[in-house]
């Protein structure tokens, strides 16, 4: 069998935000008509497979097959069309499974939506949703959630390390003045670290300003073997996909290593040789802890460094990460990619960089379902 | 109806006891009960119930709001090492937040974790409180 090449051809995102006279179906019509309008995909003839992430569809839409509905609801029928759900990583999980496809052959072009809409109800509605990223029967039936588990490792990094409350609010200074410049991000507005530390306790010592906020976003992708569906200059190619899984927290000897991650990385970076310190990244910060671990895992800071460094990092998160360009839970990965994408061809708004690597990280809770990719420019 | 009998009594001695699991292979304990180790994956496993003793790892105090759960907040969670060796996540209750600490001795406790008030089902579990008499 001959190794086919698979690119990402084209993207399209709508401004990550709350969408309150807009529905699913609107959002991801929108994101697919700028797909269609602006790639060479023509008509349906050169499409094979649709991919759809989302994860709350039965929770908050009271959808399920939200793939068929959208083949419908887009003129997308006869088209197989199929959803992936691995909690906030769905989205990353879409791209990998679209590459699957195509290198399995079984397909030459595949539309990877992504669409999520979490505005629809009060954030502790929302929240109940967010708790079924945990174990059901052994953790959220005691009330407990990410949040909760985030906040005892934040707690045990501080500890370690000795590092003031303060002192960890630069990952969210950082990713706010990245979104400033990212045209399709929820938060585009600066934070001091003053305004970290007296933003609302979520559960300490994580902060509300450590956090994502609740948002709905819709993203489009289309991954391709087929070079006739390349524009221009604007292409990557996927050099390499892995994904891991590791087990909860109270089952970990390293509370501060990120087990999954870790495995990913270390297969992609073997894999692909290039120098990281170049790349153009886009990794999971749903707390800003685990944008600092996540960075420590990478080699980009030595253990405990993260926060002091994260400053002088300009090659991550250049979207604001989750932080602050928002979190449509099951569209973020095909955000991530998307924005990956447009930062190595025709820009992110006015962020562009001349790189030839991008790097695309993704994981669900504290790394319990995670997805790596690498990509690299054609030309 | 939100609750489920049957999901609920079917692992009524979970609940109800803090089962850990014991592997015959490699010797470790692991919080919750499994058919399989997790360190290193056998099968050869034997479920042990916990005396419900151990200490507080660390802990959080929790503000999140959660619907179904107004009553219970805010609460305080916490890793919390059993002295059998293995680490739970618990909830610690009868205890000012400044009296909760790491190293505090704890002990399982039942308490209710969930009802459909008024006149419906409820769930208990273990929660810990401050360990208040010697075993
Ligand atoms: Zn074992």
């Amino acid at each position: 069998m001959t190794s086919k090449k698979v690119y990402i051809a084209s993207t399209s995102m709508v401004r990550v935000g709350r969408y309150f006279t807009k529905s699913y179906k609107e959002l991801a019509f929108d994101v697919v008509s700028e797909l269609f309008g602006t790639s060479r995909l023509g008509d349906l003839n050169n499409l094979d497979y649709v991919i759809v992430s989302n994860v709350f569809s039965d929770s908050m839409l009271d959808q399920l097959d939200i793939s068929a509905i959208l083949a419908q609801e887009l003129g997308l029928t006869p088209k197989p069309a199929l959803r992936v759900e691995t909690g906030e990583s769905s989205g990353l999980t879409a791209i990998a499974q679209a590459y699957a496809l195509i290198r399995a052959g079984l397909a030459s072009s595949v539309l990877v939506i992504g669409v999520e809409k979490c505005s629809e109800y009060p954030t502790t509605v929302v929240n109940k949703h967010l708790t079924k990223l945990l174990d059901y029967e052994v953790e959220s039936i005691y009330g407990f959630t990410l949040v909760n588990e985030v906040a005892l490792l934040m707690k045990k990094y501080m500890r370690e390390y000795g590092y003031s409350r303060e002192d960890m609010s630069s990952w969210s200074v950082k990713m706010h003045s990245n979104a400033v410049k990212n045209p399709y991000a929820q938060l585009r507005f600066t934070v001091t670290k003053e305004q970290v530390v007296s933003s609302q306790v979520l559960s300490e010592p994580v902060r509300q300003f450590d956090s994502f906020p609740i948002s709905d976003g819709a993203a489009a992708v289309l991954i391709t073997s087929n070079e006739n569906l390349i524009v221009g200059d604007d292409c990557l190619e996927v050099e390499a996909v892995y994904q891991a899984t590791a087990s909860q927290l109270n089952l970990r000897d390293e509370l501060l290593e990120l087990p999954a991650t870790k495995h990913l990385l270390s297969k992609l970076l073997n894999k692909c040789k290039f120098d990281i310190g170049d790349a153009v990244m886009e990794v999971h910060d749903s707390y800003s802890i685990l944008g600092y671990l996540v960075v420590e895992e990478l080699g980009l800071a030595r253990r405990g460094k993260a926060p002091e460094t994260i400053n002088d990092l300009n090659n991550v998160n250049l979207s604001g990460g989750l932080k602050a360009r928002g979190h449509p839970i099951g569209a973020t990965g095909v955000y991530q990619v998307a924005e990956v994408f447009k930062i190595l061809t025709s820009g992110l708004g006015d962020v562009r960089r001349k790189a030839m690597w991008g790097l695309i990280h993704s994981m669900s809770a504290l790394d319990v379902n995670s997805v790596g990719i690498v990509v690299r420019r054609c030309s | 109806m939100k609750l489920s009998i049957p999901r609920f009594w079917r692992r009524r001695f979970d609940y109800y006891s803090i089962k850990i699991t014991e592997c015959l292979d490699c010797g470790r304990k692991s919080y919750p009960r499994r058919s399989i180790c997790v360190y290193c994956k056998s099968r050869n496993v034997r479920t042990v119930t916990s005396a419900g003793v151990g200490e507080v790892v660390a802990y959080t105090l929790s503000y999140y709001r959660i619907e179904g759960e107004e009553e219970n907040t805010p609460k305080i969670v916490a890793l919390i090492r059993l002295d059998e060796g293995p680490i739970i996540i618990g909830e610690v209750v009868d205890v000012d937040k400044s009296e909760v600490r790491e190293g505090l001795r704890v002990e399982g406790v039942l308490r209710k974790l969930k009802s459909e008030d008024p006149g419906g089902l409820i769930y208990y579990g273990f929660k810990f409180r401050p360990l208040i008499r010697d075993r």
